[in-house]
């Protein structure tokens, strides 16, 4: 009871996007502890041992922790490629001399099942049993937290990718502010990169403008906020951050929180016709996102601009709800179109995604890039160290990185950074239309990817026209 | 005005509801078997209609012509094995066998079809509605779907009350011993009964499908108002299942009308306050299906 009354009492909107809470993600993050716990007397020890021996071996033993099946899996389902990208490239191939020995790599992948315990565990038995050097882990809180959390109290390097900055830090114990600062410094062990609420705001407002200066649509926007961590979450941080960066130029209409999994959304979409909210922003599963929006195109509802979160991020949800996909906008954190290369090979993105598809037969997605980097960040960050078995050493040397690769620019220690440790890149709005054979690989499919809107990163150029979702 | 959408959203959900509790007031009313599994058996209808019809060169639309026809025949023989051994043991066993049977669907499902969501995919029909008043649309799917419930509920109750195999399932669903003795071979009858039942769910199932995303774990969320409907309007009534079904909609749209926090919250306390007065349900009966 004390246990609920301590994670409740924190103050102020717990800033989370797309993946989960502060509470959410602290009770992943005490759950991981807890299961380490039991585990952790052990992997202290052993650990101690291992890294012992570990200091004489010329293997770098990195591992690799990924939601490979279950709800999750659409984030790993790139891994297998991008593996042998990586696992081809000149240091993993040939090895990375440091200090004046030559080092070889290994990659060691564990299946988290997209359950945050299985993540715990599966992290536990890397170090004791394949005393692991650094792991890296990617995919929602559901994954980063509990394998972060694990590192952290084993004292192994980790860089985590793929959760909002919010939810990973607080996760671990951080404290934020109302506002969603971060107030506590660095952790020892474990760094990130991605993005956090602000630049869900950043990245959507611009396309609500442009919209709104078009079409004279109403400044009014719908959220769909549902009656969990995430929807809680964002009922709480979305609005003021708009109403900050916006000037108090659009107001706000609360859908209510529903339960997730309803099977009807009727009193909701009265809410927003009521309402006349031509701009809708949500956080759904994404289940209830195709419920919602078949039936607000049977009941009238239709915005001027969707502009939608946590679903709509890969394919999948796009097929499934067909043809009224049309213009849907949500973010992107990796697109072929940047100039961007590998900092291992030089490979371009373009190429990268193009091969992607000519080897899988399956569409890109946008996960595949910040996978690639986060190899690229553990070499940059090896290539500073003087003895890479040196726990402490590695794990600074990755929350200082600062180059540019597949993901673009990333700068770990930058001034602007909203947390020490933590790497921010910017993503693009994205529009999903009927797919062309100008679009990568010039492999046609029924739906793609459009980049409509790159105020936030203007290296990305536009390779689609930002359109009202409804006329 | 807006009341008189509350209601009509209400019924053409309740439908839906109605359709899906069918096949479990069936079962349950005749063999006495809690199947839940149900849910799981709609969800493994809507993977065959996605994943099998396209094959046929039947558009999606109409895959329930092949869809309903191999689930009767599962059914048949899912109830001749599976089901009836257990019945043969003991009320429990079906409780474990049909959990049991419930878990290995959604973790075949997950490994073959993986735990990307899938939709029934049924054109530019799926966002088109009738155009009542500005506040009243009704959708051409969910009007279809409330016609559908009710046509095969009338048809059952009008087979079960007038044609020989009818009443030999009625007869079996009251008194299994007697009607052995008056010579019914009553697990053939289970297997007819079990047949009709998953023929429904799997209707049901692409009904959903067409409706919204489902995945290997969708199951579950549906057999509660399944299950609610089935006892609001009584055990062994399929009118009664209908009704039942309508009631939840109802109940559910006039929660969500005044918060949509209460939505399943008003459907939930509906289905206690009929326990708690009519335990047996409205229409419940002490000889099924008379």
């Amino acid at each position: 009871m004390n246990h609920e009354l301590e994670e409740t009492s924190i103050e102020g909107p717990a800033s989370i996007p797309g993946w989960g809470s502060l509470e959410f993600s602290r009770r992943l993050g005490l759950q991981a502890l807890g299961a380490t716990a039991l585990a952790g007397g052990i992997a202290s020890l052993s650990s101690a041992t291992l890294a012992a021996a570990a200091t004489k071996s010329h293997v770098i033993k990195i591992g690799y922790v990924t939601p490979s099946t279950g709800a999750l899996a659409d984030f790993a389902g790139p891994d297998k490629y991008v593996l042998s990208l990586i696992r081809a490239s000149s240091y993993f191939k040939n090895g990375i001399t440091i200090g004046g020995t030559k080092y070889s790599i290994q990659i060691i992948t564990a299946d988290s099942q997209s359950n945050p315990s299985i993540a715990s565990q599966v992290t536990t038995q890397l170090i004791q049993k394949n005393g692991v050097d650094i792991i890296v882990t990617s995919s929602a809180p559901e994954t980063t937290v509990p394998v972060s959390a694990v590192c952290e109290a084993a004292g192994v390097p980790c860089l985590s990718t793929v959760c909002p900055w919010e939810a990973w830090y607080s996760g671990l114990g951080g404290t934020l502010s109302a506002q969603g600062a971060a107030t506590s410094g660095a952790f020892k062990y474990c760094s990130m990169f991605f993005f956090g609420v602000p630049e869900f705001v950043e990245c959507f407002l611009p396309m609500w403008n442009r919209v709104q200066a078009s079409t004279g649509a109403n400044k009014v926007f719908g959220g769909m906020f549902p009656n969990d961590a995430d929807g809680n979450a964002f009922r709480g941080a979305f609005p003021p951050i708009v109403t900050a960066m916006s000037g108090g130029k659009y107001s706000f209409v609360d859908g209510g929180a529903y339960t997730d999994l309803s099977s009807d959304y009727s009193s909701m979409i009265s809410t927003f016709k009521n309402g006349k909210c031509d701009f809708f922003v949500n956080c759904p599963l994404p289940p209830d996102f195709n419920t919602f929006w078949k039936q607000a195109s049977q009941q009238g509802y239709k915005p001027k601009l969707a502009t939608v979160a946590k679903v709509m991020l890969f394919p999948t949800d796009v097929y499934a709800l067909g043809a009224l996909s049309n213009n849907i906008a949500t973010d992107a954190w990796f697109t072929p179109y940047a100039p961007y290369k590998s900092s291992l090979t030089g490979m371009t993105g373009y190429q990268f995604a193009a091969n992607y598809q000519k080897k899988t037969g399956q569409q890109w997605v946008q996960s595949m890039g910040s996978t690639y980097s986060l190899f690229e960040v553990v070499i940059q960050a090896l290539k500073t160290v003087k003895n890479p078995h040196d726990r402490k050493a590695v794990a600074h040397a990755l929350q200082h990185v600062n180059y540019v690769g597949m993901s673009g620019p990333l700068n770990f220690a930058a001034k602007t950074n909203p947390a020490p440790g933590v790497g921010i890149i910017k993503p693009v709005g994205i529009q999903w239309k009927p797919g062309t054979t100008a679009t990568v690989g010039h492999k046609k499919w029924s739906w793609s990817p459009y980049v409509v809107d790159n105020t936030l990163n203007k290296h990305v150029p536009l390779t689609g026209a930002l359109r009202p979702t409804n006329a | 005005m807006i009341w008189v959408n509350v209601l009509i959203q209400g019924i053409l959900i309740g439908g839906f509801y109605a359709l899906f509790a069918c096949g479990l007031s069936l079962m349950f009313g005749v063999m006495k078997v809690i199947n839940l599994a149900h849910g799981d058996i709609a969800v493994v209808a809507g993977y065959v209609a996605v994943f099998l019809a396209p094959q046929l060169h039947i558009p999606e639309v109409w895959s329930f012509i092949i869809v309903v026809p191999i689930f009767a025949v599962a059914g048949y023989l899912i109830q001749r094995t599976l089901i009836q051994k257990s019945i043969d043991r003991d009320p429990f066993t079906t409780l474990l066998v049909t959990f049991g049977f419930s878990v290995v669907i959604e973790n075949l499902l997950l490994e073959i079809y993986t735990a990307n969501g899938q939709s029934v995919n049924i054109g530019a029909l799926i966002g088109d509605s009738i155009h009542v008043s500005n506040v009243i649309y009704i959708s051409y799917i969910s009007l279809a779907v409330l016609v559908t419930a009710v046509v095969v509920l009338a048809a059952l109750q009008l087979f079960l009350s007038k044609s020989g195999t009818g009443r030999l399932i009625r007869a079996v669903a009251d008194d299994r011993e007697a009607a052995q003795l008056s010579g019914a071979n009553y697990r053939h009858i289970f297997g007819i009964a079990a047949a009709i039942a998953f023929a429904t769910v799997a209707l049901a199932g692409i009904a959903y499908g067409m409706m919204t995303e489902f995945a290997p774990t969708s199951g579950g969320v549906n057999l509660l108002f399944a299950f609610e409907s089935v006892v609001i309007g009584g055990i062994g009534s399929l009118w009664g299942t209908l009704i039942g079904g309508v009631l939840l909609g109802i109940a559910q749209q006039v929660g969500a009308h005044i918060n949509p926090e209460y939505q399943v919250l008003a459907g939930n306390l509906l289905f206690l306050v009929i326990l708690g007065v009519r335990p047996h349900g409205l229409f419940g009966k002490k000889t099924a299906f008379s």
